[in-house]
């Protein structure tokens, strides 16, 4: 379990996630490719933090951060899901056209 | 398990390891399904097996909250997840084969660049080598830091979440500001842009949203 | 390989031979509460299992095959998962993980999990009624479960079990903390779907998440729900009760006493207590039970900083 190793799994999540995030008509799941990209990167950021880093406290401080940021994201994103449901009816991206030229 | 703070005894390294495959197989595997599965709910969950599997990776290098931290947040997380998903997905359990992607080539593009580009990082960079101090107690260092020097950062952390609560409950409430928040609104048609589905007599307070209010 | 085969053995025979004792004695309670000597004879349950065993396996219409047949074994290994960080004594801890209060709590949230998707895989409408109001109650009570869990580790400076259990040696958590056991077993109920929390198994809905389940699977739910309740009187009796402490008798055996203690109370608690509405629980555990665990924490905490020595 190299540091290289660690760094292509969060690769391929990062990667995963972006296809998920961009590639979805749904709000659901493309939070879920958000959550994904979150992933790869606590990953790393642990991953560097157990073999790059000597164990420095910050490196723990950033991925509780990062989860914390994690949970804020995931809440307020449903709650704009159910406010935007309720006030037009649209649960895919493909309803939301009010910013486009 | 019976390991300390280490991250890898001379002789243990290839159960480390193949552990560590696994896992990583397991993770990138259930995260690709997440966007190929056909049933909503089994989506989120195997999401929420993609975080296991690296909350378990965490373990083995030795961060032993993060790792289970992971767990318990990811599987709350997840399940909430799955409750909206079974709100707001037409096809929660996959009884019918479904495929709702845009864009999916530049999107895959994207994916596989983004891949490149950080897995090429990860190999051709050289990253210093330095295991943690042996014999340190990971939780103790952390408590210490959160409290200690980062406490700032970990309070605003804390004030972010009361904010996100706050804001949650705030955007998402069925007293809204202005009146009862699904005032006015109406079942999606069942022809898209139809006539609202259900009963076209029932206009006030219709909705037919049935909301699971146990009060 | 003794290291690895003498803990698995232990958790799993406990989880098991309690699993079948959680059944007897919920007869004999059922036998006392009615009246008269115990109803029937003890081996009844045994005999109520083999007769499911041997039952037909029915299924529903377009089921979810695969996570209706994970939802009891992964019930079953979370409970192994949560027994497996208990000390049996001073020298024996089957897994020794830092932090192994969090991962009982990890067990809780996923205990949430597999009680949804063992309501949502029949596809059947009372299933999935019983899994949404169970998951409304887990989402309230895990906090709560938190707060006490964190608040009996305060004294131990530790998220391990074993030194939450050393950390009682004066003076047990019940004792020091009053208000954490009475809160922890409102959880207990909870993640055992037992009794006033039987959320997703109720009677109302013809059984609920087992509506649609006979034979075999029904075994093995109900043996899985025995089993989380061995695995939660373990590490209530390790952090509120004083876990192996105690005077002349090795300490296994004293944690196995106070476990039976906890099981008997459970299970009267569950035939004793009738159903609350999902509602009403919700209600309670946000306004009433969380508040309270709040002040436990509290008094933890005050306890700490100038209590003297723990």
């Amino acid at each position: 379990m190299t540091l290289s190793s660690l760094l292509i799994l969060a690769a391929a999540l990062v990667g995963i996630g972006l296809y998920g995030a961009l590639s979805q008509q749904s709000f659901v799941m493309l939070m879920m490719g958000l959550e994904l990209i979150i992933n790869g990167a606590m990953l790393a950021a642990v991953g560097f933090w157990a073999l790059s880093a000597g164990g420095v406290p910050e490196g723990q401080l950033l991925t509780i951060v990062v989860m914390a940021i994690m949970a804020v994201e995931m809440a307020l994103g449903f709650a704009l899901v159910v406010a935007v449901y309720r006030a037009m009816q649209a649960d895919m991206t493909e309803g939301l056209g009010g910013l486009k030229h | 398990m019976g390991r300390g703070a280490g991250v890898v005894r001379g002789d243990s390294v290839s159960w480390i390891d193949l552990a560590f495959y696994l896992l990583a197989g397991i993770a990138v595997y259930s995260g690709w399904r997440v966007f190929r599965t056909d049933s909503m709910v089994r989506a989120s969950f195997l999401l929420l097996l993609s975080f296991i599997a690296v909350g378990a990776v965490m373990l083995l290098l030795g961060a032993v909250y993060l790792g289970v931290a992971m767990f318990f947040m990811m599987a709350v997380e997840m399940m909430v997840m799955a409750l909206f998903m079974v709100m707001f997905m037409m096809n929660p359990a996959g009884l019918n084969p479904m495929n709702m992607v845009h864009q999916p080539r530049l999107a895959g593009a994207a994916g596989i660049i983004a891949f490149v580009a950080l897995a090429g990082v990860g190999l051709v960079a050289d990253f210093p080598e330095r295991p943690p101090a042996a014999g340190g107690d990971v939780v103790r260092i952390l408590g210490t830091e959160l409290l200690g020097d980062s406490m700032l950062v970990f309070e605003s952390a804390g004030v972010a979440l009361l904010a996100t609560m706050i804001g949650v409950v705030v955007l998402s409430a069925r007293s809204g500001r202005f009146g009862p928040s699904d005032d006015g609104s109406r079942p999606p048609g069942l022809v898209p842009g139809g006539p609202p589905a259900g009963d076209p007599g029932s206009d006030a307070s219709g909705g037919g949203h049935a909301h699971h209010h146990h009060h | 390989m003794s290291d690895v085969l003498l803990p698995t053995l232990a958790v799993l025979g406990t989880l098991l031979a309690g699993a079948a004792l959680v059944a007897v004695l919920d007869q004999a309670a059922a036998g006392v509460i009615a009246g008269g000597p115990f109803r029937g004879r003890l081996s009844a349950p045994l005999a109520r299992a083999a007769l499911l065993w041997l039952r037909p396996d029915a299924t529903t219409e377009h089921p979810d095959a695969l996570l209706w047949r994970l939802a009891p074994a992964a019930y079953l290994a979370l409970a192994a998962l949560g027994l497996a960080v208990v000390p049996w004594s001073a020298e024996f801890v089957p897994v020794r993980l830092p932090t192994g209060v969090v991962l009982w709590g990890a067990v809780e949230a996923l205990a949430t999990v597999v009680i949804f998707l063992q309501g949502w895989a029949p596809n059947a409408p009372l299933p999935l009624l019983g899994a949404y109001r169970h998951a409304a109650a887990g989402l309230s009570y895990i906090l709560v479960s938190m707060f006490v869990l964190i608040a009996a580790a305060l004294p131990a400076e530790s998220l391990a079990f074993d030194a939450v259990v050393a950390s009682q040696e004066d003076l047990w958590n019940v004792v020091r903390q009053p208000l954490g056991l009475p809160l922890f077993l409102v959880v207990g109920l909870g993640i055992g779907v037992w009794g006033p929390l039987r959320f997703a198994d109720a009677a109302d809905l013809a059984g609920g998440t087992t509506a649609e389940t006979s034979g075999p699977r029904r075994l093995a739910w109900a043996l899985a729900r025995g089993a989380m309740l061995v695995a939660f009187s373990a590490v209530a009796a390790s952090a509120f009760l004083g876990g192996w402490l105690g005077p002349w008798l090795p300490g296994p055996v004293w944690l196995l006493l106070k476990m039976l203690l906890l099981l008997a109370l459970l299970v009267l608690l569950g035939r004793l207590l009738a159903r609350i509405a999902p509602g009403r629980f919700v209600g309670l555990a946000w306004l009433v039970l969380l508040p309270l665990s709040f002040a436990d924490l509290l008094w933890a905490g005050v306890l700490a900083l100038y209590g003297g020595t723990p």
